[in-house]
């Protein structure tokens, strides 16, 4: 039967709305707004996981979603934090890192040998020999492993979304509320982000005075200003995950991941309570002072029914209130301090009559057969860290512990503040925050509500005047007249160890300082060696300790040790966010269409959608692609070339441009023909090739590789922004269609076509360019060969693409034209020997390598990669691109990339390999060394793992040598 | 994920509507066909990559499709100004 | 089939099969095949309530040009054309057609929605015919073939817009007559304000061969905003009102 505390304990539950689900199989009765953990709670259930490495019994610690012994499993997600996880009807959770039943974890044994696990083990024991620990991955992993994947879950829809502000307050405690509402002068556009579902903070559950009521008096204050603003937007349930330069800050809300961009930003994060360090600190029961008090104030639920509080600050004494206010029976407030200075509520507690016990130590906690606390055992200090003897027992269901905070410092560091510590007064505090960024509240080490208002309100002052809302200043810096909350040494080892530093990690302090003594002294070498900060909550809870620890065994001050980098994400973020929606565009050409409706097996290059070939009926892909070649062979075919780069130069200094862009000449090219275009980089490699259509005097069409398309035009840019040449660069790339015509019947087909161009052999000869209309299209037409059959690319506007290819294929209906793919293209140029920049180029590939040194001239006063190359001809070249042969079609077809051997000795390797429709042998490109160039010698071909073949360098081209074919 | 402002567009942009083009103000030598092959080497492939600050060229790629200058802090990643390619910083010397 | 059917007119949006597949009714505004509006699947959409909305239509066949180069402004103004002052900003010309500066050496001239305004044909044939464009250092851009054509219209566009673009597209920052050059969902685009009567609009101006996958992720972000895509009709409604 679960029992509630009355009304208005539990802001966050609503008592009318019962919900129902499943922990361990077991059916939990809990409240509309309960999570996981609360409900659990509420029917006295505390055990929620098993610790990662020994398998300890788990449960709440912070209730506040901030550490990882709350994380359980859920059907479509591992890992969730019982603590914010809400409860649904029929919810199916479960417990993690068990074998056997949560209760009863076989694994738990792991326990007891413990000392076989030592501090950085996995280094010592896997690192030698190599490999070995590829094989014990798998069983430590499982064995230490968290939640897991169900595969069969279907995925939901994730997205993104920008929000712009000009201030954005992160944290909706006393401090946010306070800098929005303050920022929230006219036109400014403030958002106040908070993870939790309302705003509040500590208002919502701490104790600020003697009555406790003056915390939700100011809540309602501040949120009734706020509402009355709509220049204020308010994200709750919402996290923002990280800090990234110019103040980007990325909110998960939902599934939805909000990108987030603020002129100024205002953390006011808060500060996270820390654990006190003494034997069994770990057990289920054993909480924050603040985890109880939200139990209590935001769930309504019963921490315990008898309490021990552990305190070194006042703030236990308003915990212990709080419990006492409840019912809950207060068995003694431990404090730490020997003489501490009271203030209005600790001496309420001591006018109560409540048990206190100053200079005491909780030293170690007891637990029973549920495992969860049963008592503890709390001694006098003699000195920092060490205790008497002999303790008293105090039986107890439940250990409350407030004894000093941190400051959610992950954010400002992430902004590049720097953390310093105070020796004396134990405190952290953050410097040197970009001018983009302020501070408030208990982050920057406030924690009186008056100090961490009026330090909001001077935050709002200088974001609002930086952004020139305001003018006046922003007044004097809050220094707080407050003694310190933080106890320096809440820390008290035990000759059994289990003083978890780490609860993520299962590390304590012995571990801590053996890490120290096995010479890793520095803190970043701690945490990789000790894991310790290393598990899902990243330090929040251990980072203080552990430097306090480090800093003893070193003999250094906290000051000098520090802290890790807190990288983002804060908290842990669903793949999905990263993953989904993402934007990879597809480029379609206008002809698109009809290779679908011609039976196209379309490939990707790059963003651009190409037929690889079209199939024909049941006939096999290789018999189709070959079919394509033999049309083309002996009769005519049509390609879409419309991915191919189109650049317009256009102006006086055109000609001069492409002289010291490419590596050709291009002065005297007279207008109507067109020049190979060979690119070279500065260091004298190949990186594209083209062609260059002379238009008219100060107009040039160059074309370009699919790939290429976008660097060479930006290269352009770039090498014109130096030269300063008159002309203009535009990329024409998705403005023009392309068509190449080809084969022996192309002629034909285009005299069909009702167009003012002569397209006969002697009026529009190879290589001529000719401007004209097609059937009333504007159509710029190139002879080329590439295929190495009379060839016209024509180039139309992209609207009217597929009105040209209409066209075209109604004028070849008699002559049985035919649409071929990417596939018989390679084939084809393959046979002819030209070859394809980055397919058959690497990095290293210069002109002369690839047999292209009659496309660089040398008699120009200056090219991008002329210098170079001449200093590369001064040396032989290393290698050279040649075709090989192979007879024999039985033999495995070697595959691009397949090496060529010299013995053992790689010489070379394969850049394209083709069976040859035409030549009926298989023919290809590969890169040999100098002494295999020549034509007739023989080389092999690794081509699988022991496998050989001999090919025969043979000259280039293949097919028709003496270019008889396309030039007709 | 810095906010960049484009001296063609006058505006701030997103980092992602940019690409990065490398060191500004190298001069290319008037006579290449003169430098030894370690002053030619120099030239191409050696970087200052400062700790500090950094002239760099940004290409406004998704935008006006154009060049221009930058000086950042690659320690803080602090754009301090851009400017059209061809002038001259305001901003030079070694920070921090 | 009817006279407006696009595939028998040569110009073709690249969205035209789409647009049939969607049972669109074509129409012709001036030489252009257009969506005029889609027949529904179930139960009838208010188109003209959608456009305020938010909807999404697809212009690509209108006329549209661009103009680049040192001398591309005063050329223009010499062709009795008003230029912005400042860069990133658009006009209407009194003739109803629509003037961008992309820059102090670019510019793109957009039909109106009627075309009614000869600007773009006549600034066409102009150019190409007296070669001025190598003298006073003007070259003409195909911006009617490089550039998909979309209108978002409605008031939820500018939150639609959140989802795909990081330019800040609020009708109060984003004011009447503003220009963005900047990427949607990693499309390179131009954005331009440009209302029709009290409604938002905003002109899309895309790369072309990645038109279909732009429109894909614009009716996928509208889906949460219950947007859909329209015929012109319905946007030369808004206007009529005025």
């Amino acid at each position: 039967m679960t029992k509630r505390l009355p009304h208005p304990y539990g802001r966050l539950i609503d008592r009318t709305k019962k919900i129902q689900f499943s922990f361990e199989g077991k059916i939990v009765d809990g409240l509309a707004g309960d999570t996981v953990a609360t409900a659990l709670l509420a029917n006295n259930e505390w055990l929620l996981s098993r610790s990662f490495k020994y398998h300890r019994p788990r449960g709440v610690l912070t209730l506040a979603g901030q550490d990882a012994n709350t994380m359980i499993q859920l059907p479509s997600n591992p890992n969730a934090l019982a603590d914010k996880e809400l409860i649904t009807e029929g919810l199916e959770a479960k417990g993690q890192n068990y074998s056997g039943t949560l209760e009863k974890d076989r694994g738990s044994i792991l326990g007891l040998f413990s000392r076989f696990l030592p501090v950085g083990f996995y280094y010592k024991a896997f690192f030698r020999p190599r490999g070995i620990w590829e094989k014990w991955a798998a069983v430590i992993r499982k064995k230490a492993g968290l939640g897991v994947i169900d595969q069969n879950i279907s995925p939901s829809y994730y997205d993104k979304q920008y929000k712009f502000f000009d201030v954005v307050v992160v944290g909706g405690g006393p401090a946010g509320m306070q800098a929005a509402l303050d920022s929230a002068v006219d036109g400014c556009e403030v958002l106040l982000i908070d993870e939790n579902p309302i705003l509040g903070g500590s208002l919502n559950y701490s104790r600020f005075d003697v009555e406790g009521c003056q915390g939700q008096l100011i809540r309602q204050e501040l949120i009734s200003a706020i509402e009355a603003k709509n220049n204020i937007s308010v994200m709750t349930d919402a996290v923002c995950n990280g800090w990234f330069a110019d103040n980007w800050l990325p909110v998960v809300a939902g599934n939805r991941l909000f990108k987030v961009r603020a002129a100024q930003t205002i953390l006011c994060t808060g500060s996270l309570e820390q654990p006190a360090l003494f034997h069994n600190n770990d057990l289920p029961g054993v909480i924050m002072g603040s985890a109880a008090q939200r139990m209590i104030h935001l769930y309504g639920v019963y921490p315990g029914s008898a309490a021990v509080i552990l305190t070194g600050n006042n703030d236990g004494y308003g915990v212990a209130l709080d419990l006492h206010d409840a019912g809950i029976a207060i068995k003694a407030i431990v404090d730490l301090r020997d003489k501490p200075i009271y203030d209005a509520i600790a001496e309420k507690a001591i006018d109560l009559g409540l048990t206190v016990k100053t200079g005491y130590a909780v030293y170690a906690a007891h637990h029973k057969r549920t495992r969860s606390v049963k008592s503890v055992d709390i001694r006098k200090i003699i000195r920092p860290g060490v205790c008497e003897e002999i303790g008293d027992i105090i039986d107890c269901d439940v250990v409350c512990m407030s004894v000093g905070y941190a400051p959610a410092y992950q954010l400002a560091c992430q902004a590049g503040a720097q953390l310093s510590y105070n020796d004396t007064s134990a405190i952290f505090t953050l410097k040197h925050c970009p001018s983009n960024l302020q501070l408030a509240g208990s982050v920057n080490s406030l924690w009186d509500l008056d100090e961490v208002r009026s330090e909001a309100s001077r935050a709002a002052r200088i974001v609002t005047k930086s952004l020139g809302f305001i003018s006046e200043t922003e007044g004097e810096i809050i220094s707080s007249a407050k003694p310190s909350p933080n106890h320096p040494w809440p820390i008290f080892s035990h000759p059994k160890g289990k003083e978890f530093v780490d609860f993520d990690e299962d590390l304590t302090i012995s571990d801590i300082i053996n890490a120290t003594s096995d010479g890793y002294e520095h803190i970043q070498l701690v945490k990789r060696y000790s894991t310790c900060g290393m598990g899902p909550s990243q330090g929040r809870h251990s980072a203080l300790a552990a430097a306090r620890i480090v800093a003893w065994a070193t003999n250094r001050s906290v000051a000098e040790t520090g802290v890790t980098t807190a990288r983002p994400p804060f908290s842990a973020e669903k793949l999905g966010l990263s993953a989904g929606r993402s934007f990879y565009p597809k480029r379609l050409t206008n002809m698109h269409t009809r290779h679908i409706d011609a039976g196209a097996e379309m490939l990707q290059a790059g963003a651009w959608f190409r037929p690889a070939f079209y199939h024909q009926g049941k006939l096999d892909n290789q018999s189709c692609i070959n079919n394509e070649v033999d049309n083309i062979r002996n009769n005519v075919g049509l390609v879409d070339v419309s991915t191919l780069g189109g650049i317009d130069l256009r102006g006086p200094d055109v000609a001069e441009f492409l002289e010291r862009f490419y590596t050709f000449r291009f002065k005297k090219q007279p207008v109507g023909r067109a020049r190979y275009a060979l690119l070279t980089n500065e260091a004298g490699i190949v990186i594209d090739d083209g062609v260059a259509c002379r238009l008219s005097e100060f107009h040039y069409y160059i074309t370009a590789t699919t790939g290429g398309a976008d660097r060479v035009y930006q290269s352009m840019l770039k090498w014109n922004s130096q030269w300063r040449l008159d002309l203009d660069i535009s990329n024409v790339t998705s403005a023009y269609c392309g068509i190449n015509i080809a084969g022996p019947n192309a002629r034909h087909v285009l005299t069909k076509l009702q167009s003012d161009i002569d397209f006969s052999s002697d009026a529009f000869p190879y290589m001529g360019v000719r401007t004209g209309v097609i059937s009333n299209i504007p159509a710029r037409v190139i002879r080329v060969g590439f295929v190495g059959e009379i060839g016209y690319e024509i180039h139309v506007p992209q609207l009217v693409g597929e009105a040209l290819w209409d066209l075209v294929i109604e004028a070849g209906h008699e002559f049985g034209i035919q649409p071929f793919g990417i596939e018989a293209q390679r084939i084809l140029r393959l046979e002819k020997g030209h070859i394809i920049i980055g397919q058959d180029t690497d990095a290293m590939s210069n002109p002369n390598e690839i047999q292209m040194g009659w496309a660089v001239s040398r008699d120009k006063p200056f090219f991008v990669g002329g210098r170079t190359i001449s200093e590369l001809e001064r040396k032989p070249p290393l290698r050279k691109l040649v075709g090989f042969l192979i007879d024999d079609l039985n033999s495995p077809m070697p595959q691009e990339s397949h090496l060529v051997l010299d013995g053992t000795k790689m010489t070379g390797r394969v850049t394209s390999c083709n069976y040859s429709p035409t030549l009926k042998k298989i023919i290809g490109l590969a890169y040999v060394p100098l002494e295999k160039a020549e034509s007739g010698s023989t080389i092999v071909i690794k081509s699988s793992e022991d496998y050989s073949v001999e090919a025969t360098v043979t000259e280039l081209p293949f097919y028709d040598p003496k270019s008889l074919r396309q030039e007709l | 994920m810095l906010l960049i402002y484009c001296p063609h567009c006058l505006e701030y942009r997103e980092e992602e509507e940019f690409s990065y083009g490398g060191e500004a103000h190298i001069s290319r030598p008037v006579d290449p066909e003169k430098l030894t092959d370690e002053e030619w080497g120099d030239y191409l492939f050696f970087r200052k990559n400062p700790k500090g600050i950094h002239h760099e060229m940004w290409f406004h790629s998704s935008g006006c499709r154009r060049y221009f200058n930058v000086t950042r802090d690659t320690l803080t990643y602090e754009i301090l100004e851009t400017y059209e390619v061809g002038c001259t910083p305001k901003i030079t010397g070694i920070s921090s | 089939m009817s006279i407006a059917d696009p595939t028998t007119s040569a110009r073709r949006s690249p969205l035209t099969h789409w647009h049939k597949n969607n049972r669109a009714i074509f129409t012709m505004i001036g030489s252009s095949s257009v969506v005029e509006s889609y027949e529904p699947k179930d139960g009838s959409i208010d188109e003209q309530r959608q456009a305020k909305e938010l909807a999404i239509c697809d212009l690509s066949t209108l006329p549209r040009t661009g103009f680049k180069g040192q001398g591309a402004s005063m050329w223009l103004g010499e062709q009795g054309l008003h230029l912005p002052s400042s860069s990133n900003s658009a006009v209407i010309q009194s003739s109803g057609s629509l003037i961008a500066k992309l820059s102090d050496q670019e510019a793109l001239i957009l039909s109106d929605i009627f075309a009614l305004s000869n600007d773009v044909g006549n600034l066409v044939n102009r150019s190409t015919s007296d070669h001025r464009e190598l003298t006073q250092q003007t070259y003409i851009l195909p911006r009617g073939d490089s550039h998909c054509w979309f209108t978002v219209t409605g008031s939820k566009a500018s939150e639609m817009f959140s989802k795909i673009c990081a330019v800040d597209l609020r009708t109060h920052k984003f004011l009447l007559g503003s220009v963005a050059q900047t990427s949607l969902a990693r499309v390179s685009s131009v954005i331009i304000r440009h209302d029709f009567g009290d409604t938002p609009c905003f002109y899309v101006l895309s790369d072309i061969s990645s038109a279909e996958f732009l429109w894909d992720c614009l009716l996928d972000a509208m889906y949460e905003y219950n947007g859909v895509n329209i015929g012109i009709n319905a946007l030369q409604s808004l206007i009529d009102k005025h």
